[in-house]
């Protein structure tokens, strides 16, 4: 019966409730041995915010790059973010794609952790 | 005080709302519906690229919508010499409209 506020308090909305969902059949050990994993690993979405920013001045599609999306990465980077579109439309939504992305590194993490005990 | 609170809740219920809506997914389906409607042989177009109603006349991105339009009526060789990344863009977009439905399914739902 972990809490996910005591072990991840930087968590905040629907990344929340995920990591809660995850977290809450774990014990306390388990706990903050996946919460520090998992904050090593999780991607802030200010800095998807920041590097999508830079897409004004000249080198697009960076947060892309960040999140693994290297296709889109090079497509954003070579065409200034499809024109601003690209990145105005980034600008929106970023919290779901660092939202996305660290799902995906939750769930990465808790197979590691499964794998480990047995 | 009374607008300010007004204001608040306009804005809590907008970000709402966008958090449930797929933006990503929305934008991408739209875009190359868009694509399909573009007429690549007109003179001059409509276009919604900053860059260009700026009055800039080249930027890296010039010509790709209409090499990707040129490309869905199979002229290869125009679509090329318009823009070469047409056919990476479509493979890209593709497969991220793929990715962008399958998590729609698993990240959707909370635990």
């Amino acid at each position: 019966m972990a809490n996910v506020l005591r072990h991840l308090p930087e968590l905040e909305g629907m990344e929340l409730g995920y990591i809660q969902g995850i977290m809450k059949d774990m014990d306390d050990e388990q706990a903050s041995f996946f919460a520090n994993v998992y904050r090593a690993r999780r991607k802030d979405n200010q800095m998807i915010l920041i590097l999508c920013l830079i897409g004004f001045v000249g080198f697009a599609g960076l947060h892309r790059f960040i999140l693994g999306q290297i296709g889109l990465g090079i497509l954003y980077l070579l065409t200034a973010g499809l024109c601003f579109i690209g990145t105005i439309v980034d600008l929106v939504n970023y919290k779901s794609l660092a939202y996305e992305y660290n799902i995906k590194i939750a769930h990465e993490t808790l197979n590691m952790m499964n794998f480990n005990r047995g | 005080m009374a607008s300010f609170w007004c204001l608040d809740s306009v804005m809590n219920a907008l970000s709402r709302h966008f958090s449930k809506l797929p933006v990503e997914l929305i934008f991408w389906i739209g875009a190359l519906i868009g694509i399909l409607f573009i007429d690549p042989y007109g003179p001059n177009h409509f276009t919604l690229c900053p860059l260009d109603n700026l009055g800039f006349d080249w930027c890296p991105g010039c010509g790709l919508g209409r090499s990707m339009s040129l490309l869905t009526k199979g002229d290869f060789k125009a679509s090329w010499s318009m823009h070469p990344l047409a056919m990476f863009a479509f493979v890209v977009i593709v497969l991220r409209i793929i990715q962008l439905i399958r998590n729609n399914k698993t990240t959707r739902n909370h635990g």
